[in-house]
């Protein structure tokens, strides 16, 4: 092992042999750890103690809670919990990439068979949830976690909720706001299962469009991109509607024909995606119906998980130059700052990044999480070429925190249990 | 009840009462016997009880903090977990898993209001420690069903929508025992009907027949319950106290 790579192992609570950091988040540090029982490769996030002295984060609990109910195959798996020196630790299973980094990558072409692909493994894991009454309520690619064997898994419950009781109501401040359904712009507070399968179709034409697809830049603005592709919804579409809180009457605009929005697609993607983006949030069709749809029997048949294209490992190594992180990136980098916000390298010069701002409330790391400082071979340049400004969710409680790829060296070639 | 109640952790970890009637080896040698468990903890239960009342949650946090509070004496000991500060702090926990969360300085300032008695004393730090411990003793399963979901359905199903109240209120004191660790709750919320149904002299035999449920179990749980108000008149506060006594004084 050498000398580097001693720096960087410590062992946690006995069992976990602590690697890199990936990044940071809202509720604290992420890093890379072996499971020295398993040999596996896992991701460990360490929930910050909010400085408000109120105990273990809401937000981490939120997700500890129904993490700990959902296990599935298309489900981000919650392996362990423990707490070291004071402070929560959550054992996640390691996840390579995202969904967005596969969409974003101009080297990548996704064929229909792979949107197929990933389009199904969202619904399942989407399915599952529903079935045990949770909401995921922040469904969008980049929670989405592609894993070594290409298995696509929701993760990041920090806003999710469980949804049993049946007049119980909720913040319609959820989802970012592309991924948002026309009810919750409404201000819908009694809202189901159908919020989730509208962000889910938001993802589906994502994958078929290559960018977001409804990009607005306000509430008000998201309505106006969702009137002008679908059309302003007529009564008939959608009875309950004058009876949303923030519900006004819009001026009327025609739709265009989903065949022109999305000229590659079969018609049974189109079908289903009329179907997933219906207005009525009573009428649209739950992630179960979705996978029985014909889309996904008729051919083509969907892509191996296994045999799914994905975006190349990253190579650096751990001292490379800061340069190189960008080099095969098109000029169409959509890397939302939201994103570049919410992993935050360890990285000094980054403090006074503008994206930064927004978290402010949720406090800076403490001093002491700041000493694991490692080189990160890291263009920061990226955050200066304006991708579209992917809007963020604005209610005050967020999650955020997610290995990023991005952030990723390589890991040391031998590994050392000690 | 949720449809997916068989499935959830909850169902998982129901026990039998024989597991669930196991004084923990430092309790024992403190002379706590099983009936003096079982009093303490009725106790924790109605502390929990009158601490939401003053910060004012829900009747389901209360019952949430009360499973994870029974919870934890089936792991750990009443020595090494002080139920003065379990009691308090499982209601912290759970205000934040069901969602309303309570502030910890609240809970503090009520605990001094509550009880005079400097044993009951805890601070902020004292909670957000043991609430790490509870999480852990939990092992982080907090998801806690109750028999409050299904109560209202069941009664209009039943055509009984008249004893609401008295289920409801039967509901609420099945807290002061350990059902909630042993049976489903929606057998609870039957159990509370019956109870309720014998009470007020309704028919509901033709009703429960059409359940397809162990009506067994049902009669079962409602003798215990049964049972329950019975003891529950010989419990006086001397007794709580002598119970309470054998546990160990703090440092």
């Amino acid at each position: 092992m050498s000398e580097v790579d001693h720096l960087l192992s410590k062992k946690v609570a006995d069992r976990y042999l602590k690697r890199e950091v990936l990044g940071e988040g809202t509720y604290g540090v992420v890093y890379k750890a072996i499971d020295t029982k398993t040999g596996q490769t896992v991701a460990i996030k360490k929930i910050r103690l909010g400085k408000q002295k109120e105990g273990v984060n809401f937000t981490a609990l939120r997700e500890i809670k129904l993490l700990k109910e959902l296990k599935d195959p298309n489900i981000i798996e919650l392996i362990d919990a423990f707490p070291h020196k004071g402070n929560l630790h959550l054992v996640f299973e390691f996840m390579e990439t995202d969904l967005e980094a596969v969409i974003r990558d101009r080297n990548i072409v996704l064929s229909l068979s792979d949107i197929k692909s990933y389009l199904q493994m969202t619904l399942k894991g989407l399915a599952f949830c529903h079935k045990k009454w949770v909401l995921h309520r922040d469904m969008k690619p980049n929670n989405l976690l592609i894993g070594s064997r290409g298995q696509l898994k929701l993760a990041d419950f920090g806003l999710a909720r469980i949804f049993g009781s049946p007049d119980r109501r909720f913040t319609h401040q959820v989802f970012a706001r592309w991924y948002r359904a026309p009810e919750l712009l409404f201000g819908a507070k009694a809202y189901g299962p159908a919020v989730d399968v509208w962000a889910a179709a938001c993802i589906f034409a994502e994958l078929l469009l290559r960018r977001p697809f409804l990009q607005g830049n306000s509430d008000i603005d998201q309505l106006g991109k969702i009137f002008a592709a679908f059309g302003t919804p007529k009564p008939s579409q959608w009875p309950d509607i004058k009876y949303l809180p923030d519900y006004v009457e819009y001026q009327y605009v025609p739709g265009q024909p989903l065949r022109q929005l999305f000229p590659m697609a079969s018609d049974d993607a189109l079908d289903l995606l009329s179907k997933m983006f219906t207005y009525d949030p009573k009428a649209r069709i739950s992630a179960l119906q979705a996978l029985e749809h014909r889309y996904f029997s008729s051919g083509p048949p969907p892509t191996e998980p296994a045999l799914l294209p994905r975006p190349p490992p990253k190579k650096e190594s751990l001292n490379s130059k800061v340069s190189d992180f960008n080099i095969h990136e098109g000029p169409t980098v959509l890397s939302p700052p939201r994103k570049s916000r919410r992993v935050m390298p360890n990285h000094e010069g980054f403090e006074g990044n503008e994206y930064q701002l927004d978290d402010a409330k949720e406090g800076r790391p403490a001093a002491r999480e700041r000493t694991e400082h490692v080189p990160m071979p890291l263009d920061f340049s990226v955050f200066g070429s304006r991708p579209p400004t992917r809007p963020t969710i604005n209610s005050a409680d967020r999650s955020h925190l997610k290995r990023k790829l991005d952030l990723e060296f390589q890991l040391p070639e031998e590994e050392d249990e000690e | 009840m949720a449809a997916n109640f068989w499935t959830s952790s909850h169902y998982k970890q129901l026990l039998d009462q024989e597991e669930v009637d196991v004084v923990q080896p430092l309790d024992r040698e403190k002379g706590i016997t099983l009936e003096d468990f079982k009093i303490i903890k009725m106790h924790m239960a109605n502390y929990i009880g009158r601490l939401a009342q003053s910060v004012k949650v829900r009747q389901r946090v209360v019952a949430t903090a009360v499973a994870y509070m029974r919870r934890v004496y089936t792991r750990k000991s009443m020595t090494e977990y002080d139920p003065r500060l379990v009691a308090p702090t499982c209601l912290y926990l759970a205000s934040k898993a069901e969602e309303s969360t309570v502030q910890a300085r609240l809970l503090v300032f009520y605990i001094r209001k509550i009880y005079l008695d400097e044993r009951y004393r805890y601070e902020i730090k004292d909670i957000l420690e043991m609430e790490m411990k509870i999480l852990e003793a939990l092992n982080y399963y907090l998801v806690v069903f109750h028999p409050y979901r299904a109560l209202p359905q069941l009664l209009q199903d039943a055509g009984m929508n008249d004893v609401t109240q008295i289920c409801w209120g039967l509901v609420n004191d099945t807290y002061k025992m350990d059902l909630i660790l042993i049976h489903p709750p929606h057998l609870i919320a039957l159990a509370c009907i019956y109870v309720a149904s014998v009470l007020k002299d309704k028919e509901s035999t033709a009703w429960f027949e059409e359940l397809r449920v162990e009506m067994n179990v049902v009669k079962n749980i409602a003798m215990e319950i049964l049972d329950f108000y019975d003891s529950h008149k010989m419990i006086t506060e001397e007794r709580i106290n002598a119970s309470m006594n054998k546990l160990a004084l703090r440092q």
